[in-house]
């Protein structure tokens, strides 16, 4: 190619590699921060099964249905499955995990303000899975 | 100099501040990250990004259609179409 300049080509190039490095570095880093649990996190093993969640504290107390938190304090879930998979979705604090039968996943969060919340089911799991619901209620 | 003032400028902002900005998060005890911000900020970015990359690739695409129409008051026979137009 002569008397032809390319180079807004290579602009064109170099400023969409440098889109997709910030893309990739901007998710990368925040996928590291929402992945890394704080030391501290109180584990609650959660159980998903039809058609209603359990939930274990660390000090083996048990609730079904319902979940009880404090404000301000770290908490890993460790979410699994009985029968059938199953999602466990606390929307209002964009957790969102799937529970499998014979796996353990894992998510954290700090709830920052007292209230009740709804838990939901998001993976079709039979008749009664839109009511597979549960509480949250996070205290002060 | 003004050149090398600028450099310093975009540098700067580019990667000194969000380097100190990170360095003195990661000291603050029991700050917790709010993952509902993070992951909504992230969301709200890579939508921005992927607009504004659609816009300008879209943009450009119909720029080019538009300029390089064989109708354009500008436009001149390539050596594939022949000499004659």
């Amino acid at each position: 190619m002569s008397g032809h300049s390319n180079w807004p080509e290579w602009i064109y190039v170099a400023v969409v590699i440098c889109l997709l490095v910030y893309v990739g570095a901007e998710a990368w880093n925040v996928e590291r921060l929402v992945e890394h649990t704080p030391a501290e996190a109180e584990v609650i093993k959660v159980t998903g099964q039809q058609w209603f969640w359990t939930f274990e504290h660390a000090d083996g107390t048990k609730e079904i249905g319902e979940l009880h938190l404090k404000k301000g304090k770290p908490y890993k879930f460790d979410i699994t499955a009985k029968d059938v998979n199953h999602a466990f979705n606390i929307h209002d604090y964009v957790i969102l995990q799937d529970a499998i039968v014979g796996r353990i996943n894992t998510a954290w969060f700090v709830p920052d303000k007292a209230g009740e919340y709804t838990i939901q089911c998001r993976e079709y799991c039979g008749l009664l899975h839109y009511n597979m619901r549960g509480i949250l209620i996070v205290e002060e | 100099m003004d050149k090398t003032i600028a450099l310093m400028t975009v540098l700067t902002i580019l990667i000194v501040l969000p380097t100190i900005q990170l360095v003195f998060a990661a000291t603050d005890a029991h700050e917790y990250i709010n993952r509902r911000v993070e992951i909504w900020n992230l969301f709200f970015k890579m939508m921005t990004i992927a607009f504004t990359v659609g816009a300008v690739v879209s943009g450009t695409l119909i720029w080019l259609v538009w300029r390089f129409r064989e109708s354009h008051p500008n436009a001149k026979p390539t050596k594939y179409e022949g000499t004659e137009w």
